[in-house]
């Protein structure tokens, strides 16, 4: 699979990034998909400011292999930082040449016109719309360096979507909606194990059954179409297959990512030694839709409406399966479920291409939700290791700090040192002052389908080093935000700890029985982000009451996107790290409903969670997808620590009550 | 069988065992009810029949022959909005969307048998819907600025 591709730079041309239509539509396009994280509200923001035209008539394409640039793939958090910034340049350009193409008809000074509600106005009242001024020849050109523009200010508006009318009728397409003329369903009989070998295969019953059209064996894929999902998933269920699982493959990976000399005789010599062990399980996507995927495969082109991260490598990775050239292989990316790093992999698409292209008809694959549990790529385990030395005064004097996981990212054994580094180490470094430090990390060969999930390992990484630095803190008797400050240079990262020390009231915080709080912060990919939660206990109960959070995200496009990202963020965090764990034995998984993986529902959600922005306007935009999600299991276990439930150090934190209440499952 | 779905009275030749939802979405072409779990867990696939929201995942077809059946397409009038819709635009009360025509209709339903639902109540209503995306404080703010909406 060839997941890793180079950091490519997106193409710099505006007439493959904007063109303007005869009824004055402005259409923008990317790469990027949307799954949710609001990127098409952003770009349209971004394009409506640059352009002076009302929001409704820019149409934002994204993802449609067929008509937009080539991107990598839609994660990290990059979108408006990247892409975002090009549609910017994109659109600015497009102003500045619409503005001379009028001036140049009317003898006019470019300086002395304006744009306004998509047309450029003259002083004496004359007015050329956008469309009239493309009309003989579109707008093209290459894109100048963003620094060379100066962006329009977006005004503040109240939330705008594009996709919000139709999700809240109900009309929104996903890829399971797809409906095309003589669809037909499929399912796959997966082995337990990926790339697994197929020894035998009994598939006499599910052929008799009525509906069913074909039983495609393929190498080692089986699968069935039928005429109904129904008769089809029966069918499947009915055959049976026995697998020889490939051995587990590769060799552990080490890096060294800090190395100061003589940490071993500082941590000897050191006047406190504090160490630690934090354990954090595997956790799923547990996106709500399925895998689902319509694949229509012919002789001279072949058509993928699905859920992906990465039309472009999906694109790639069908061409390749069927032998064609990729400029033959159109990928439409549907609305799809959140995704957070699940839409990486090609799946069901897959399924549902070697599906069509047996039966020469289009074909439907949806997984169950127990297919979506077993076979959906999720976070590994992580655990780590923890030696300071803390002087007399308090200064952490040596530091020694040893993190072992699986990979973070798809692709097995083929996935790059620097890529590995880049995914399972993000985060692993402490912001903080450490005196003489030594941070290694291992990456384990994977078991099963280890993947990329919402910031990789910086959530767990930041878990684990931010609840650390709590216990160094209680051990040099300090207040903990107090403590961070002490040892932080960084004036961004301050900035946001200084912001939730105001907004939580952290210095006057009041104790009732049972309350605690507790605070951690990170810099994730430059945006700086600190969080203040309060929990009660109640029995082995872990209420979260309340989180108060400060962002440095620079530049906000979308203000009210980014609130809701960060907001999803920690409610998504909160559930991770409360409750989550995903039952796995040698990499096979153990769910396969949702009572064998609960995740937080409304009721659990806090009562309320304070974000502010303090970023500052001139400052490029930083990603704000992710970081939401980094600090918040430490702030909660800090609280539960904070409340009188004991320092816990392996997440989930109430897996006891978890474990009593789902024994009953049916 | 006859049903009533969303005002229009049909009349389906019903295969055994047809849920609910294979019906909606296969025969009529309603896919607003989401396909989440096919356990009735996740509320994705939420529908009212009767006033009352049901997991049409888990529910036979033929359970529901007489009734009246309201799925999220069925909610706007002459294309305006019910004012619940409208309150979950405002709020921006969604993400990916997945979950959000389930949480609608029980809000919607919860509003039609208590019209001034306490916090509790409306976290109550909302807790068969499962939401990734993390959106559940702006959903109960939809649910009280609709309650507040004549
Ligand atoms: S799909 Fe019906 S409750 Fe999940
Ligand atoms: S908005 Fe994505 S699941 Fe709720």
């Amino acid at each position: 699979m060839n997941d890793v591709g180079e950091w490519g730079r997106p193409p710099q041309r505006l007439e493959q990034r904007l063109a303007i239509e005869p009824d004055g539509t402005v259409v923008a396009r990317s790469g990027k998909v949307e799954y949710g994280q609001g990127i098409r509200a952003g770009f349209a923001r971004t394009v409506a400011a640059e352009l002076a035209v009302p929001i409704e008539r820019v149409r934002i394409e994204l993802g449609e292999t067929e008509r937009v640039p080539w991107d990598m793939g839609t994660f990290g958090s990059l979108s408006t930082a990247t892409d975002g910034e090009v549609l910017r340049v994109a659109a600015a350009l497009a102003r500045r040449q619409l503005l001379e193409r009028a001036g140049a008809r009317w003898r006019l000074p470019v300086d002395s016109l304006h744009v306004r509600d998509g047309a450029v106005l003259a002083p004496d009242g004359r007015v050329l719309s956008y469309a009239e001024l493309v009309a003989a020849e579109p707008l093209a050109g290459p894109l100048p360096e963003p620094s060379t523009l100066v962006a329009a200010s977006i005004p503040e508006a109240k939330p705008f979507r594009p996709e919000a009318r139709a999700i809240v009728t109900g009309a929104a397409r996903y890829a399971a909606d797809v409906r095309l003329p003589g669809l037909l369903h499929g399912h796959v009989l997966h082995p337990p194990r990926p790339g697994s070998r197929l020894r035998m295969l009994d598939a006499t019953a599910a052929r008799a059954l009525p509906g069913v059209l074909a039983v495609v064996v393929d190498g080692d894929f089986v699968g069935v179409v039928a005429q109904h999902d129904a008769q089809a998933l029966a069918a499947a269920q009915m055959m049976t297959a026995q697998w020889d699982a490939p051995p587990i493959a590769g060799a552990p990976f080490e890096a060294v990512l800090r190395d100061d000399a003589g940490t071993d005789a500082a941590l000897a010599a050191a006047a406190r030694r504090v160490t630690a062990h934090y354990h954090m399980p595997p956790i799923a996507h547990a996106t709500i839709c399925p895998g689902a995927a319509v694949a229509d495969v012919r002789a001279d082109r072949t058509d993928l409406y699905v859920a992906t991260q990465r039309p472009f490598g999906l694109r790639d990775e069908v061409a390749g399966l069927l032998g064609l050239s990729p400029a033959r292989v159109h990928v439409h990316p549907q609305l799809m479920s959140g995704q957070f790093g699940r839409g990486n992999v090609g799946d069901a698409a897959l399924d549902a291409v070697r599906l069509s292209r047996a039966v020469a008809r289009p074909v439907r694959v949806r997984w169950t939700r127990a297919e979506e549990f077993a076979l959906s790529p999720y976070r590994p385990p992580l655990e780590a290791w923890f030696e300071a030395a803390l002087d007399a005064d308090g200064t952490i004097a040596a530091w020694r700090q040893r993190v072992r996981t699986q990979p973070h990212t798809y692709g097995g054994a083929d996935v790059p040192a620097e890529f590995l580094l880049m995914t399972a180490g993000r985060n692993a470094l402490p912001p903080y002052r450490l005196g003489r430090a030594r941070v290694q990390l291992e990456v384990a060969p994977a078991q099963g389908r280890s993947g990329a999930f919402r910031s990789l390992a910086a959530a767990p990484n930041v878990f684990a080093i931010e609840s650390f630095v709590d216990e160094l803190a209680l051990a040099a008797r300090e207040d903990p935000l107090q403590f961070r400050l002490r040892r932080l240079d960084d004036t961004r990262l301050r900035r946001v700890l200084e912001t939730v020390r105001r907004r939580s009231d952290w210095d006057a915080r009041r104790h009732a029985a049972g309350h605690g709080f507790g605070v951690a912060c990170a810099d994730y990919g430059g945006t700086r982000i600190a969080q203040v939660a309060e929990v009660v206990l109640e029995g082995e109960r872990i209420r979260l009451e309340r989180v108060w959070c400060a962002v440095d995200a620079g530049r906000l496009v979308h203000p009210d996107g980014a609130r809701n990202q960060i907001e999803g963020g920690i409610q998504q965090a909160a559930s991770w790290a409360v409750l989550e764990e995903l039952p796995l034995h040698e990499g096979i998984v153990g769910a396969a409903t949702w009572h064998d993986y609960p995740i937080a529902r409304c009721p659990d959600a806090p009562h309320a969670i304070d974000v502010v922005f303090t970023g500052d306007a001139t400052q490029a935009p930083t990603g704000i997808g992710e970081p939401g999600s980094v600090p918040t299991a430490a702030a909660i276990a800090n609280a539960v620590c904070d409340a009188g439930g004991g320092r816990r150090r392996r997440l989930p934190l109430m897996a006891t009550v978890r474990d009593r209440e789902q024994a009953p499952s049916p | 069988m006859r049903l009533e779905v969303n005002g229009t009275v049909h009349e389906l030749a019903v295969a055994d065992g047809k849920r609910l939802l294979d019906l909606l979405r296969d025969d009529l072409g309603l896919t607003g009810a989401r396909f989440g779990c096919g356990h009735g867990i996740c509320g994705a696939c939420f529908v009212l029949v009767d006033g009352q929201p049901v997991a049409a995942c888990t529910t036979g077809a033929d359970e529901v022959a007489g009734k009246r059946i309201v799925t999220i397409e069925g909610l706007a009038q002459d294309g305006e909005l019910h004012r619940v819709q409208r309150a979950f635009i405002d709020e921006d009360a969604m993400q990916c969307g997945a979950c959000t025509s389930g949480m609608i209709l029980s809000a919607v339903s919860l509003l039609a048998r208590t019209p001034a639902p306490t916090e509790a109540q409306i976290r109550a209503a909302l807790a068969p819907h499962l939401c990734r995306c993390g959106v559940y404080l702006r959903a109960i703010r939809a649910v009280q600025r609709a309650a507040a909406t004549p």
